[in-house]
């Protein structure tokens, strides 16, 4: 399904999608405020950046060097071309232990290699304990928002859930309450566990360490309580030295969240002695956008997701619309590379107004490269495939003028690709009347204000 | 399979290398309160903050903050509360009922008041997390500004375990709603002395 048929599913509910908008819009300006009172903000930005761009230019030394540090402190290391034999290799690892019950933190890798859905056709119990994460494994939905798994979910939808499944008193939603009972039960799935699975938001090349990131503390209660823990990462998750390490931590949790870090920093050296740590490194389509060298630097990312909170289109579109691992603005350039006729809608599901760029704390170029997936996307997926898509984005950010004032040059680029009657079907309630204006000679903002005021 | 195609493709894939930035800590450097900049921040991030005069006053201090704490696991000389001994043989899921820890931290960032601590003050990792509270005993004198200056402190240790904690464990993933008390620690006290 297209982006704008998805977002169309996520607009039936119009107060939903402005609380929706509203809820991101206050992340996006705790994010603002954490970050005016750090002294140097900018620099951090661009010493992030730079240091990133120095780790894709000499990945392959530094994940050697990884390696071979992380092997002499204990800790087994897998490589995997693929999602296939990342599944493969937790779930050998798994079978080893005789391991059936798993709790799992954040991971996107993981969401992106379906490892769940992988793991349990071979009888393995996954439990995710990241709360918003629990609430959607639940409600048999993948994340939305890469920070806040549940954000689409209204803390009625999050009772429901919970009566059904938690056997939980119907509470009107009380968050400390919904909270709580999670908690208990995901207790239980801690002390139970024979093996536990979290991300990786930083490895280190100099030490052979990582670090995983997470205000809950439920990437630390599973992997010190069960005897196996599995760490899976992409290939670009490495930085060449702890000291920088200094200034990821201090951009990512302002970014994502406004907090000035993470309640936990967890920093993973040595397994516990008579336990095993794995670590598995996948590349999975990353080497591929390497070569890439327009969208190369999309590999700067930290999935902080403030480009998805500050994003017009994703805040009224929801990211189930994305039909990706990875919503928002970053993932309209990730997915792309992975399947550009599957995701050729997405480079349009922006306005390019920039604002993604402007607070993405490794100054990953996002609207540029959308635009730029736009020409390749014109050019080389078919032409009719590409009007029908454009089309339909089209449709649906003319339905909603307040998006569409944000178009500017973008709704221009999309105009010239849509095709005629698109652009005055009935969805368009103001396109009817008259001929849209020469691309060319004004913006439609204009446009519009004027029609109102000619009548 | 995986490790050679992964780093050969690398290879044939990456740009001319780019150098490393130098990094110019001076940039970040602020003249500031300290210790007012960390109370604050431990606040911000749900944290509670408690000052003492002399060390001999902790035990009253933390009897105050926590008169109904029953199982309780001290990890340092200075406080005798402790009902519950751990060692390194301890299993970590015997721990799953303790009401309150009190350990030491190492040293705390003003800037966005973490503590450093390790598994040098706890013996079983998942401690600090399946305790229900969590005192830290910090020395004012310990205070850095920021995370460069705290990678500097940290850069000699024993690599086995360690983190940056900042405030009780918390969640906002039912409709932005912040609750303190997700899956790690309720509470937490900073202690300065
Ligand atoms: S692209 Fe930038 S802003 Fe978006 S999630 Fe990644 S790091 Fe954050």
């Amino acid at each position: 399904m297209s982006h704008s048929k998805k977002a169309k599913i996520f607009n039936k509910n119009e107060d939903k999608v402005n609380w929706h908008d509203k809820a991101l819009w206050f992340v996006r300006e705790k994010r603002d405020v954490a970050a005016n009172k750090v002294k140097g903000w900018e620099h951090l930005r661009d010493y992030a950046s730079g240091i990133k761009a120095n780790v894709l230019s000499n990945l392959d030394n530094y994940l050697v060097e990884f390696e071979s540090n992380a092997i002499k402190n204990g800790i087994k290391v897998h490589w995997a071309s693929n999602a296939e034999e990342h599944n493969t290799i937790v779930h050998k690892i798994l079978q080893k232990h005789n391991a059936k019950n798993i709790v799992k933190s954040k991971s996107m890798l993981t969401e992106e290699c379906h490892l769940n859905p992988y793991l349990e056709a071979q009888g393995i119990e996954v439990v995710d304990t990241d709360l918003g994460e629990y609430i959607v494994q639940i409600a048999k939905e993948a994340p939305s928002h890469i920070v806040l798994p549940a954000i689409h979910k209204t803390k009625e939808e999050v009772d429901e859930l919970f009566q059904e499944h938690l056997g939980t008193t119907p509470s009107n939603g009380n968050p400390e309450y919904l909270t709580n009972e999670a908690r208990k039960h995901l207790r239980s799935k801690f002390l139970n566990a024979d093996a536990a699975i979290t991300g990786v938001n930083f490895a280190v090349a100099e030490t052979g360490g990582f670090v995983v990131c997470t205000n809950e503390g439920n990437a630390d209660m599973g992997a010190h309580l069960a005897k196996v823990h599995i760490a899976c990462m992409g290939i670009e998750k490495i930085i060449p030295k702890e000291e920088h390490l200094g200034i990821f931590l201090c951009l990512l949790a302002r970014s994502a969240t406004g907090q000035p870090i993470t309640t936990y920093s967890s920093h993973f050296n040595k397994p516990i002695e008579g336990n095993e740590m794995h670590i598995v490194i996948v590349d999975n389509g990353r080497t591929e956008q390497l070569n890439r060298e327009d969208f190369r630097s999309s590999l700067h990312c930290i999935r902080c997701g403030a480009c998805m909170n500050t994003c017009p289109i994703y805040r009224r579109s929801g990211g189930h619309s994305y039909d990706a691992t990875i919503p928002g603005p970053i993932g309209s350039i990730l997915s792309p590379g992975k399947d550009l006729k599957k995701h050729s809608s997405l480079p349009f599901a922006s306005t390019l107004c920039g604002s993604c760029t402007n607070v993405c704390p490794v100054k990953i170029n996002i609207h540029e490269q959308l635009y730029k997936w736009r020409q390749i996307v014109v050019k080389d997926v078919k032409q009719p495939f590409v009007k029908k898509v454009v089309l339909k984005i089209t449709g649906w950010l003319m339905a909603r003028p307040k998006l569409f004032n944000l178009l500017g040059k973008s709704g221009r680029f999309i105009l010239k690709y849509a095709p005629r009657f698109v652009v005055y079907s009935k969805l368009n309630a103001w396109g009817n009347a008259r001929e849209l204006p020469k691309i060319e000679k004004q913006n439609f903002n204009q446009w519009y204000k004027n029609r109102n005021k000619n009548g | 399979m995986g490790r050679e195609a992964i780093l050969n493709s690398i290879k044939k894939n990456k740009p001319e290398l780019v150098n490393i930035p130098k990094i110019d800590i001076q940039l970040f450097d602020e003249e500031i309160d300290l210790v007012e900049t960390f109370k604050n921040n431990v606040q911000l991030v749900g944290g509670s903050i408690a000052e003492i005069n002399q060390i001999n006053n902790l035990d009253s201090e933390i009897k105050k903050l926590y008169p109904n704490a029953k199982n309780i696991v001290t990890h340092i000389p200075e406080s005798n509360l402790g009902t519950i001994e751990i060692t390194n043989e301890t299993t970590p899921h015997s721990l799953k009922n303790v009401d309150l820890t009190i350990i030491k931290g190492e040293f705390g960032i003003s800037e966005n008041g973490a503590v450093w601590i390790s598994e040098d003050q706890f013996p079983i990792r998942v401690l600090p997390f399946i305790t229900n509270d969590l005192v830290i005993l910090l020395q004012k004198e310990s205070l850095c500004l920021h995370m460069y200056n705290a990678y500097k402190k940290i850069f000699d240790r024993r690599r086995t375990f360690g983190l940056f904690i900042s405030g009780p464990s918390k969640t906002a993933d039912i409709e932005q709603c912040l609750v303190i008390g997700a899956q790690g620690a309720m509470n937490l006290t900073v202690i300065l002395v």
